[in-house]
């Protein structure tokens, strides 16, 4: 039951922490893709789309050449932590972010594409600034498909397995996440085990979609977009 | 003041225009893709010309580094310039007060000219104030949109087709409530329309423009005297489509005037305009109440004399102003105290001999004129 315990947590941080890096960066690309017109967008595109379209083992295996000493990412943290994040915590972390991106990206970037760019513009012509107008315009507007993005890159990196076996391993209590730990269960026939662990995936899944379908209530009535032509 | 001299290319399209704007209301009208909107956008900041200038009372909003050496280039949000767009751009997530208060709150309070609750009571919205958007009619838009733009005090009103979405009765509110803005507030205003009655009936001088470039700068109904004999008149683009192929003033020409309800008989009601009464059909409204009236100006007869026994109950003295030709019609601008355009045929004029200076009459019926709130 102990380890139980220390295998939820563990994914929750996991997850959470991969969430917290997808947002912020999810937005930023979203943002360019959607609103900005430069050279290479297309590239870019599919770029961020790509793990999307390759099997997790394949993404872990890339994470696991570039966390390694050889990659300017692996030499990034042995400089900075004296050791290379592979099988830590923070390469299942890495992993699940890796993981989620795309699908962050294209749940941020229907949202952005949904607000009515000349609505930002009139915020700016009435004094607000591009931070200002993200903030008090954009993102009001867009409130729907980000929390659709975050809840949808929230379960992805918490049922995250192929990419994290490889780049993180499956070690228990260091970077055992629930899927790993279920898969082990099983291999070892120790299926009363994996049932637990089954049933607590149901109730956090449950736990997330309520969240989710609660912050979206709260944006209110009245919220309809305003009709409009051209 | 304003005054720019500008240049943008963008793929099949370029504008090159200059110009001077005094504080009054300026019109900028063409057909659909002459580059009004591109222009006004240049104005406002939320599109960069490639070259040349924009000043707004003595303030470089932009300057390339071929027009000034150094370039200058001023945010939109830090121009204070307030622009009303055709269907509003409210803010969907706001009701009414906040979205005229966004703006009031950015700038700073010791410029703050105008309290937004009593731009909301001037522009009659004071019973909507926690409506969102969404639920308000597009009349009031349209007025949600202009307390927004005042309310940050601003240098100039842009106003983008204000009208295009609205039908002919919130028209001719709307339109008059810009007019009473200009008075009160005494802010200068460019209006961009391709419709002629809305540009005869509010700006002072007006500005034609023609696949990116300037055709025309005067008073409107000089210009559009003068985009008649260029065969330009405005709306008849063969590419335009919908509302700005209808703009064209061969008609559609509509005189709109500011009037008062006076007394009713069972039948008909007089509204005053200016110094002339006009019968109209029964209005259920008070003595007093001010209305919009609409006339246009294929439905007045010219008549050399003071016509008699005649079942049109209006006949106006007046003095021919100007006189132009498009299309085969004549308009003639005719001063009665209002001035109303009337739209005859050729033949017609030859024959009653009219000539700038001359007096005649003007014959309609009480049916032909529209009242609208005003």
């Amino acid at each position: 039951m102990n380890s139980d315990i220390s295998i939820v947590a563990l994914s929750l941080q996991t997850a959470i922490v991969a969430t917290a890096v997808t947002l912020p960066l999810g937005m930023f690309f979203a943002w360019l893709l959607v609103r900005k017109d430069f050279r290479g967008k297309f590239a870019l595109d599919v770029l961020v789309s790509l793990p999307l379209a390759l099997p997790p083992v394949v993404i872990g295996y890339v994470l696991l050449w570039a966390v390694g000493s050889n990659a300017w990412l692996g030499q990034l943290s042995v400089s900075l932590f004296g050791s290379t994040i592979a099988f830590t915590w923070f390469a299942a972390a890495l992993a699940a972010a890796v993981v989620s991106f795309p699908l962050v990206v294209r749940s941020f970037a229907a949202a952005l594409a949904g607000v009515d760019p000349r609505l930002e513009i009139a915020a700016r012509g009435l004094g607000a600034g591009p931070a200002r107008t993200f903030v008090t315009v954009t993102l009001p507007l867009a409130y729907r498909g980000v929390i659709a993005g975050v809840l949808l890159g929230f379960v992805r990196a918490l049922s995250e397995f192929g990419a994290t076996i490889v780049v993180a391993g499956n070690i228990p209590g260091r970077t055992q996440t629930i899927p790993s730990a279920i898969f082990t269960r099983i291999s070892t026939g120790d299926t009363d085990a994996a049932w637990r662990l089954v049933i607590v995936s149901v109730v956090i899944g449950i736990a997330a979609l309520a969240i989710h379908n609660w912050l979206l209530k709260r944006s209110g009535p009245g919220y309809a977009r305003q009709g409009g032509s051209n | 003041m304003i005054s720019f001299d500008l240049q943008l290319s963008r793929s099949g399209f370029s504008l090159d225009v200059s110009g001077v704007f005094d504080d009054g209301i300026t019109a900028i009208f063409g057909p659909s893709g002459a580059g009004k909107s591109t222009l006004l956008n240049c104005i406002a900041g939320s599109l960069r010309p490639d070259g040349g200038w924009i000043e707004l009372d003595d303030r470089v909003l932009f300057s390339s580094a071929e027009a000034t050496r150094v370039a200058t280039w001023t945010a939109p949000e830090k121009r204070r310039i307030g622009t009303v767009y055709q269907d509003g751009a409210l803010f969907p997530h706001l009701d009414v007060q906040r979205n005229i208060e966004f703006g009031y709150r950015l700038i700073p309070e010791s410029s703050r000219r105008f309290d937004p609750l009593e731009l909301a009571e001037f522009l009659g919205l004071s019973g909507l104030l926690s409506r969102k958007p969404a639920e308000l009619s597009g009349g009031e838009r349209q007025r949600v949109a202009i307390a927004r733009a005042l309310a940050i005090s601003p240098n100039l009103l842009l106003l983008d087709e204000p009208l295009a979405s609205l039908d002919a009765a919130r028209r001719g509110s709307v339109l008059n409530y810009l007019k009473r803005v200009h008075v009160e507030f005494e802010i200068p205003m460019i209006y961009v329309s391709h419709s002629v009655t809305e540009v005869v009936s509010i700006a002072s001088k007006a500005m034609l423009l023609r696949e990116g470039r300037v055709a025309g700068f005067d008073r409107p109904s000089a210009l559009l005297l003068r985009a008649a004999a260029m065969g330009s008149v405005v709306g008849a683009d063969p590419d335009a489509a919908g509302p700005d192929a209808a703009g064209t003033p061969t008609d559609r020409f509509e005189n709109i005037l500011d009037g008062v309800i006076g007394e009713s008989t069972d039948h008909s009601t007089i509204v005053r305009v200016g110094d002339i009464e006009i019968s109209t059909r029964r209005q259920n409204r008070n003595p007093g109440d001010s209305v919009v009236v609409s006339l246009g100006a294929s439905q007045i007869i010219l008549a050399a004399s003071r016509p008699v026994n005649l079942s049109a109950r209006n006949i106006v003295k007046g003095m021919v102003v100007e006189v132009w030709s498009s299309g085969g019609m004549v308009f003639t601008e005719i001063d009665a105290g209002p001035k109303f355009i009337v739209e005859i045929t050729e033949n017609a004029m030859s024959e009653l001999g009219i000539t700038v200076g001359n007096e005649v009459f003007l014959v309609f019926k009480s049916s032909s004129v529209d009242v609208f709130d005003a």
